[in-house]
Parts: C-alpha cells; sequence; structure tokens
C-alpha cells in the first residue's frame, strides 16, 4: 500500500482521543438529591446491559471515525504486486490479440471464432482517436504484429478477413509479440486487448505475465482487457478422436485390419451411444457406439476387411458436435495386396517334412497369409511363365540354364522378387555363373560348422550373431521375438564371395554368423529384389524351418520382395508440422495437394528427401508424381494435436490473479467500469459510522 | 381568582397560604354530610390533648387508671383528619414549592374550610417515623392549633405509610374523613394497600398523590448523581440514556396507584406541586359534591 501524502497519517493518532477521553475524563457528577431513587435505580438496571454495548459501539464509531478521516486524507492506494510497477493511465498503445486456434471453431450455432472477430471490432471501435493500435492474429505460429498506429481500416479487414486454424495457439507468445509491438510505440499507456474462449491449453500461467518497458525502462504491465468470447459458456462440450492406431488382424484373414481410436469426452456431461465409424469415400465400412462418462476415456476397436490391396485413403469419425473438427481423422493405409509366389522344389520328397518346400509352403500359406503359392520341382518350375508371379523362390534348385537364368534375371529386373535358398544341389560355380547378375554376392563354398550327427552338434552348429533389426525385413524381432532368431541351429551354410566396391546394386548382409559369414543378403536388381538365405529351408542344412521365427521371417521375405511390405517410415505429422516424404528411387515428386486442394510447399533435402509443409489443416495430402499422378503410397495425413481437444476454460478470477488485478480492466466487453480510489471508501466508511453515532446518541 | 405555586411561593407560612388558597375557594361550596347532633354513647377513646375534658370517662379512669374519651355517634358534623406525609422525600422541590409545602398549604386550607362550617378537623403528622397527632375539633381556636402544627413541620425521616394506616385505624372512629396527602414513595409494597382498607371501615379516603413535575419528566441532561433523600442509596447515570425507561417505570408506578384507588372507592387526586392548588381544592370540592 501507498499513500500520497503519508505525513496526513499523522492525524490517525486523533483515533486514540476516546480512549483518552474515556480514561481521563475525571468530571464529578452533579450531586442530586431525589425522591423516586428506586424508579432511578430500576431503570438503570434494565438498561446497564443495552447501555454497554452502545457504549462500546459508540466508541468504535469514533474510533473508525477519527482513523478513517486523516487515512482517506493521505490518500492510500493499494499495489498488489510491489516489484511491479503502477499502471501508466490515460489514452493507451493498444495491441488486439485474436485468438485463431482450433478451439475457436466450436459452435453452438454462431462459432466462437465469428463472436470474437465482433468482439476485436468492439475493440477497434472503443478505442479513442488518439490511441494506435496494431493487431495480431493468434495462430501456432505467430508474426511479430507491426507497430501501433491509426490505420483503423487496414486493422479491421485484418479482422474481417482472418480464419480460425486447425492448429493450437500459444496465447503467452503472442501476448509476449504484441508487448514487445507496443513497447515500439512512445505513448507511456500500454494495452493489451485479448479476444480469446480462454481455454487452459492456449495459456502458460506457469509463465510470467506480459510486460513493456515502462517510462523509467522498468517493466511495467500493461492494462489487460479480457473479452471473452465464449462467454455464458461455463463448459465447452467437446469429445474427440485422440488417437487411432490400425493393425493388420492377421487372424481375421488377410488384408484385415483393426481400428483402434481412442475418444475422450472432454465434457462434464456423459455420452451415450456415440457413433464411431471407417468410412472409406461414401462408404462405411464399420460402425460401433461408445460410452463416455464426463471427462472419460474409452477406447474402440473395428474390423475392416479390405477387399483388395493397394493404399486405402479413409477416415475414423464419431457423430459430430460442437466442434466438428476433431471428429474424425483421417489415415492412409497401405493394404497389402494378394501375391502370387512360384515355388521351385529343387529338392522334392516323398515325406512331406522333408520335402524341400514343405515349410516354405506352410508358412506363406498360414491363415491371413495374402500369399497364393504354386510349386513346382525345378524342371517344371524353371519353364514356368515368370511373369504370371510376383515372387519367385528357389528352393535348393541346381544352376538353371542359360535361357532359364536370363528369364529369371528379366523377372527381377521388371519388378519381381526372388528368393534363393542354399541345399546340396546347388553348385556355386554353376550359380556364379548362371545367376550372376542376380546374385546379391557371388558363392563361393560351403561350410560345414558340424554334422547333424555328431553329439556335439549343438554346441559347434553355427547360430545367427548380428542381425540387421533396423531393417524393415527384420524389424519385427527384437526382444524376444530375437530369441526364434538366434536360437536357430546351421550345420552348413553358404561362403559368399566379398562383394566387389562400387558394383552396381551393391548387396545388403542383414544378418551373419558367429563368424561372421553372411546368413542373409539382400540386393536390388533394376525394379526388382533378391534375397539370399545362405542355409537351406528345411532341416538338411539347419533347424530354423521348426524355429517360431521361420514363419513371420518367410512372410515378411515374401512381402518385402514383392515391395508390398511397407518399407518406407509411416509418415506421422501434426497440423503444423511438416511431412517428411522418402520417394524410393528414381521416383519424383512434382507437387503435394492440402485436402482442399491448395498446394503446399515442398522442399528437397540434400538426401533426396522431401519436406512439405507445414501442414495447416488435418486430413489426406496427395502427394503427385512427376507424371501429375497422385502417388497413393506416398501420401499422408495430417492429424489435430489431441491437446486443442480440450476446451477446459481458465476462470476469469484466475486470469485476473495472473494478469494482475489492477491491470485486468474488463472481461466481458462491457462499458468501463469507473476504478473507485480505496480513500473514496474510507470517506463513506467515516460518513457511516458518523450517521451511525448519531442515531446511536439518539436512542 | 385562582393562585399559582409562584404566588403562594411569596407567601409566607402555612397560615398566609392556607388562607389565601381557601379564600380562593370560600364559594362554601362545602356542605356537612351529617345533620343533626347524637349523645349516642359510640366509643371510648385514648385521651390525646385536644380532647374535649368533658368528655372524660372518669369511671373508666376508675377502672383502668387511663383517660379515656367517650364519643357519640354525629358527635359532629364531619370529623375529618389530614394525614400528611412529612417524611424527607416531600421536602424535594425542582420549583417554587416542596411536595411538603403543597401538601402542608392543602391540608391547612381544608382546615379553614371544615372549621368555617362547624367541621372539626384534625392532623396526623408522620415525620421521621414518628406520629404528631392533632384530634379533630370544631373550635376556632382549634384552627390556630392546626395551622401552627403544619407551619412548623419539616420534612425527615423514611416514608412509613403502612404505619401510618395502622395507627389511623386505632385511633379514628369509623365514618371520619381521611385525607391523605403524601407522595406515595414507600417502599413497602403493602403500605398503599392499608392506606386503602380504612376504606373498609366506613371512613372517606381521599387521596392527595403529591408529585413533583422534575418526577414526571426527568429533565435532567448532565451526568448526575442521584442520592436517596430517605436512606444512604445513591447512583450515578447519565439521565438521558435511562429517561425512557424511568418514565415508564414512574408513569407505570402512578397507574397502578390509581387503578388500585380506583378499585378500592377511593378518591384519588395527582397533584403537581406546579399546579394551582385553589383549582386542586376545587376539583376536590366538585368531587366531594358529586359523590353525595
Amino acid at each position: 500500500m501507498t499513500f500520497g501524502n503519508p505525513w496526513m497519517l499523522l492525524g490517525a493518532l486523533g483515533a486514540l482521543i476516546p480512549l483518552l477521553v474515556h480514561l481521563f475524563d475525571r468530571r464529578r457528577p452533579r450531586p442530586h438529591p431525589f425522591g423516586p431513587l428506586a424508579f432511578v435505580m430500576r431503570s438503570q438496571k434494565r438498561t446497564a446491559s443495552r447501555l454497554k454495548l452502545k457504549r462500546l459501539l459508540l466508541y468504535a464509531l469514533r474510533t473508525l471515525i477519527l482513523l478513517a478521516i486523516p487515512i482517506a486524507l493521505a490518500r492510500p492506494e493499494l499495489t498488489r504486486d510491489a516489484a511491479a510497477a503502477q499502471v501508466v493511465k490515460g489514452p493507451a498503445a493498444t495491441a488486439i490479440i485474436l485468438d485463431a486456434s482450433l478451439s475457436m471453431r466450436w459452435s453452438d450455432g454462431t462459432p466462437l471464432f465469428e463472436r470474437a472477430r465482433d468482439e476485436a471490432r468492439d475493440a477497434l471501435k472503443d478505442l479513442l482517436p488518439e490511441e494506435p493500435a496494431t493487431v495480431l492474429v493468434c495462430t501456432q505460429s505467430p508474426a511479430a504484429p507491426p507497430p501501433p498506429g491509426f490505420d483503423r481500416g487496414r486493422l479491421r479487414s485484418l479482422v474481417d478477413e482472418a480464419k480460425a486454424t486447425h492448429g493450437a495457439a500459444d496465447l503467452s507468445r503472442c501476448l509476449d509479440l504484441a508487448a514487445r509491438a507496443l513497447e515500439e510505440n512512445p505513448m507511456p499507456a500500454k494495452r493489451l486487448v485479448l479476444v480469446s474462449d480462454m481455454t487452459a491449453t492456449a495459456f502458460r500461467l506457469e509463465a510470467p505475465p506480459p510486460t513493456v518497458k515502462g517510462p523509467t525502462g522498468a517493466p511495467v504491465k500493461p492494462e489487460v482487457v479480457l473479452r471473452d468470447a465464449a462467454e455464458g459458456h461455463e463448459v465447452l462440450n467437446n469429445r474427440a478422436i485422440v488417437d487411432l492406431k490400425v493393425e493388420p488382424a492377421l487372424q481375421a484373414g488377410p488384408r484385415t485390419f483393426q481400428f483402434t481410436f481412442t475418444v475422450r469426452n472432454f465434457g462434464a456431461e456423459p455420452v451415450k451411444d456415440l457413433e464411431a465409424a471407417v468410412r472409406v469415400g461414401e462408404s462405411t465400412l464399420a460402425k460401433g457406439f461408445v460410452d463416455l462418462p464426463p471427462g472419460g476415456t474409452t477406447q474402440k476397436a473395428l474390423t475392416v476387411r479390405f477387399p483388395q490391396g493397394g493404399t486405402v485413403l479413409g477416415q475414423v469419425t464419431l457423430a459430430p458436435d460442437a466442434l466438428v473438427e476433431d471428429d474424425r481423422r483421417s489415415f492412409v493405409l497401405p493394404v497389402p495386396r494378394a501375391l502370387k509366389a512360384l515355388v521351385v522344389n529343387g529338392s522334392p520328397h516323398a515325406t512331406r517334412y522333408r520335402d524341400e518346400a514343405f515349410f516354405v509352403d506352410a508358412a506363406l500359406t498360414a491363415p491371413g497369409s495374402p500369399v497364393e503359392v504354386a510349386t513346382r520341382d525345378a524342371e517344371v518350375g524353371l519353364r514356368e511363365d515368370f511373369s504370371a508371379y510376383d515372387l519367385v523362390l528357389l528352393l535348393n534348385v541346381p544352376a538353371p540354364s542359360a535361357d532359364e537364368a536370363q528369364k529369371l534375371a528379366a523377372f527381377v529386373e521388371s519388378g519381381g522378387g526372388l528368393f534363393i535358398s542354399m541345399g546340396d544341389r546347388v553348385s556355386p560355380e554353376a550359380y556364379n555363373q548362371r545367376l550372376g547378375p542376380v546374385l546379391p554376392r557371388p558363392l563361393r563354398l560351403v561350410r560345414t560348422s558340424a554334422e547333424r550327427d555328431d553329439p556335439d552338434a549343438d554346441t559347434k552348429s553355427a547360430r545367427l550373431a548380428q542381425v540387421s533389426v533396423e531393417h524393415v525385413l527384420f524389424s519385427p524381432f527384437t526382444g524376444q521375438a530375437e530369441e526364434g532368431l538366434v536360437g536357430a541351429r546351421f550345420y552348413k551354410y553358404m561362403l559368399l564371395e566379398a562383394d566387389s566396391p562400387g558394383a552396381a546394386g551393391a548387396s545388403q548382409v542383414l544378418a551373419t554368423y558367429e563368424d561372421g559369414a553372411p546368413a542373409v543378403a539382400v540386393a536390388r536388381k533394376g525394379k526388382g529384389r533378391v534375397a539370399l538365405l545362405t542355409s537351406t529351408v528345411d532341416r538338411d542344412w539347419s533347424d530354423f524351418s521348426i524355429r517360431t521365427s521361420f514363419l513371420p521371417l518367410m512372410q515378411r521375405f515374401a512381402a518385402y520382395l514383392t515391395g508390398s511390405l511397407d518399407e518406407r517410415e509411416e509418415v506421422r505429422v501434426r497440423v503444423g508440422e511438416s511431412a517428411t516424404l522418402r520417394p524410393e528411387g528414381a521416383r519424383k515428386v512434382s507437387s503435394v495437394r492440402a485436402p482442399d486442394g491448395s498446394e503446399v510447399a515442398v522442399k528437397e533435402q540434400p538426401e533426396g528427401a522431401l519436406v512439405a509443409g507445414p501442414v495447416t489443416e488435418p486430413g489426406v495430402y496427395s502427394v503427385l508424381g512427376a507424371d501429375g499422378k497422385v502417388q497413393s503410397d506416398l501420401s499422408f495425413a495430417a492429424v489435430l494435436e489431441p491437446s486443442e481437444s480440450d476446451l477446459g476454460r481458465v476462470p476469469m478470477d484466475t486470469l485476473t490473479a495472473y494478469f494482475g488485478e489492477e491491470t485486468v480492466k474488463a472481461s466481458t466487453g462491457d462499458a468501463d467500469k469507473p476504478t473507485v480510489p480505496l480513500w473514496t471508501w474510507l470517506i463513506l466508511a467515516a460518513c457511516l459510522a458518523f450517521f451511525f453515532e448519531g442515531t446511536l446518541l439518539r436512542k | 381568582m385562582l393562585l399559582d405555586a409562584q404566588t403562594l411561593a411569596r407567601l409566607q407560612g402555612v397560615k398566609l397560604r392556607a388562607r389565601a388558597v381557601m379564600e380562593g375557594v370560600l364559594s362554601g361550596l362545602h356542605k356537612s354530610p351529617h345533620q343533626g347532633q347524637s349523645v349516642e354513647f359510640a366509643e371510648h377513646k385514648e385521651y390525646a390533648p385536644g380532647d374535649e375534658l368533658r368528655h372524660l370517662d372518669w369511671k373508666a379512669y376508675g377502672k383502668f387508671d387511663k383517660y379515656y374519651v367517650k364519643r357519640f355517634e354525629h358527635e359532629t358534623n364531619l370529623r375529618a383528619v389530614m394525614v400528611v406525609d412529612a417524611s424527607a422525600s416531600m421536602g424535594y422541590r425542582s420549583g417554587a414549592l416542596s411536595k411538603l409545602d403543597v401538601a402542608t398549604t392543602l391540608a391547612g386550607a381544608l382546615c379553614y374550610l371544615l372549621v368555617r362550617q362547624q367541621d372539626a378537623a384534625g392532623l396526623a403528622l408522620m415525620a421521621g417515623g414518628k406520629w404528631k397527632d392533632v384530634p379533630p375539633r370544631a373550635s376556632a381556636g382549634h384552627l390556630n392549633v392546626l395551622l401552627d402544627t403544619l407551619e412548623h413541620t419539616t420534612p425527615t425521616g423514611a416514608t412509613d405509610l403502612g404505619s401510618a394506616a395502622d395507627h389511623l385505624a386505632e385511633v379514628l372512629p369509623r365514618r371520619s374523613s381521611v385525607i391523605v396527602l403524601s407522595d406515595l414513595l414507600d417502599e413497602n409494597q403493602d403500605a398503599l394497600r392499608r392506606i386503602l382498607a380504612l376504606r373498609q371501615r366506613k371512613n372517606d379516603v381521599s387521596v392527595f398523590h403529591l408529585v413533583d413535575p422534575a418526577e414526571l419528566t426527568f429533565p435532567f441532561d448532565d451526568p448526575t448523581l442521584f442520592i436517596d433523600m430517605e436512606g444512604q442509596g445513591r447512583v450515578e447515570v447519565n439521565p438521558r440514556e435511562i429517561k425512557e425507561s424511568y418514565l415508564e417505570e414512574f408513569n407505570g408506578f402512578l397507574a397502578s396507584v390509581k387503578a388500585a384507588c380506583a378499585e378500592a372507592d377511593v378518591d384519588y387526586d395527582l397533584v403537581r406541586t406546579d399546579d394551582k392548588l385553589d383549582d386542586v381544592l376545587l376539583r376536590y370540592l366538585s368531587r366531594r359534591g358529586r359523590r353525595r
């Protein structure tokens, strides 16, 4: 508390007068003989307690009068924050901050943003002619506003053209930016007008409130005017999809996926039978209902089987509420297409489990697998028309003839997948000679780590030592799943020649044995891919085929070699962020289009990646190739920041306390109320005390 | 011509004041309520100075060795006794006359009237707990005795109306007229009832209730130490603070006295010490006339 005339406080000593009078008043009462003394005594007895209270009240009132008047004359003023300088009064340079975050799209018939724009227009209208102003539309990445000026028309058109975004807004940062802009104006008084729905996620209340440089250079709290665009709504009810997981549901068949989406009720009322659906285009593929308690979260899983492979662009949706933007979430889902695989069995056997192709056939045709297998012996299989297949598997096949090898090479070059496994029928020299251009690396010789009938075979046999789990082929084999790989024993395996440095289509070794010899090598050949397993896929050279990892690895070989395994990184992008695209090979990207058809800025990165964005709205973004056609596999979905769906509001009291009660002027756009200095209250108190004192005396 | 209190106060002594008052009402309205004389013996009464010696019962003296006077029915036209309260509280005055001044003046004037029309007038003075009786007689010389007694009365002691009642019951013959002049400020709650009980003995009882204007209006402002005039009590109060309560109490007292008198068929008159006394007497005589 500060005092304008502190010396006036000496007058407060006058408050001691009633006490001194009480203590030192020694006036002797006039003696008066009186006949009816009994009546006097009875009257005094009757009124004693009332008189005592009356005297006490009189004493208090007189003390109050004598105390209030000198304190009022001292002109006291309350300052809550001693560190902050006082607010400078008078005409003020004004910055209007218009919240354009996603939450402002909330609508009960009239969107909050429309109301906010009206409030901003009113704020402009309320300015005095001598008050310069600026406007900052607060988005996810706000730009510093221009210094305050007097071009009201430009500011009004800025407000008129403003649109609510789909991103979060950091109002604390926007207030700071506006405060910096105000500092550029020499007018001593500054004012920030915040037009917002006052959602809690938009404020960082742990940060200090905005200040501007005062006339002395010391930080001064600017006057803050809060205009609540959601006035009258204690709670902004909203529910939203806050998360979505799409996983293959192999047990339900090929191309079946489970959509698990997390729904949250940010409102104060329970929600029953809320419709949740998976849609592609206009058709609804699956639908369910969820119940949500107030403030609660629930998960809903819907299973969808897609009739065919390819990239699916769709949405999961909720029944729309007041904020429809977060009631839907787009997805881009690569659905594996049906694959045709030709298994060329180099060592057929009448006993099924001794057959070279038995385990491979079982793995590729397991439930949920999209692979359709045709098994042939070497003689027939190599004469097949490979173009009818997506994948050819050579299992312990003697080296094909030159024509057959040429067919195979052409098949791979044109985009086919080739898997080669070793065995007793594989001749390294013949393979190198006939299939040299196709092999990831030339074969050298067979190495035997242990004989199968050796009692110490368990210890002598080779095991996988290093597996490139970062590669898409082995990426699932981490943790406990890795045990299935490293537990396999390899009695024999083919050693490979070293890769010739600088050779085109260099190979990649994805797994090695303990001695460092390659176990799995892959290479790109033209548009196709080749994978080489240096041991057998039956139990002749290893027991890998009976290990738990065999089935999933073979399925991944099939998917990888046919290009249907999602090798690219899943593009996860939120509104306001940029998407990084990695087109494979020589594919070119001409442009990226937003859901509304507008073009998104694309920047090329040195390593060949492309950065598109920042994206401004949720939905599916289409990537167009050099030919102008949509590259579905590169398309990506942008999603909303889930926290922006939380429309919990900051109580006005909290905001007032945050900005400082002495600085917050108005809260709802009402006419400014004149401030009442403290001394007027004191004078009022003294007058009331005087009145009551007189009333008591008359009684 | 009616005499106000200030004028009366300038007249020194009860004789002058009583005479002045009496002359004011000398229209002679009073008539004796009883006609003729009787010699029928009624009762004995112990001798007191002033009694007719010729009525001494010598036979009784012979038997009891005490003087008794014979009383006869309708011995006089009217036998009236003025009971004057001369307690200390009667000495209170806020104006020209104290309550005792008014009481003695009224009593003197009444004595004049009675003796003038051949009625017997007597006195019973109560002061300092002692009684001073002057038996009723109708002779002209008796008037001087009555007025002298009133003249020399000074206020002292506590009010004791109860014992006054007992005394009168003992010494007064039946059908006497008893005129009580008092402020009735007796701490004994039963006193008034005992005074009024005289009416039951076929006496004609009248009460002049004397009050000072200050007692009626409590006009004090400054803090005051009130001192009891008949005892040791004292109390320091701010009169303004208790005025309302005091007036409520005192008016309640007046109302209760008036009600008690009415119930006992006793003539009651509230007399302020600033009232015109001839007016008071005229009022009284007028009421008397109506009663007859």
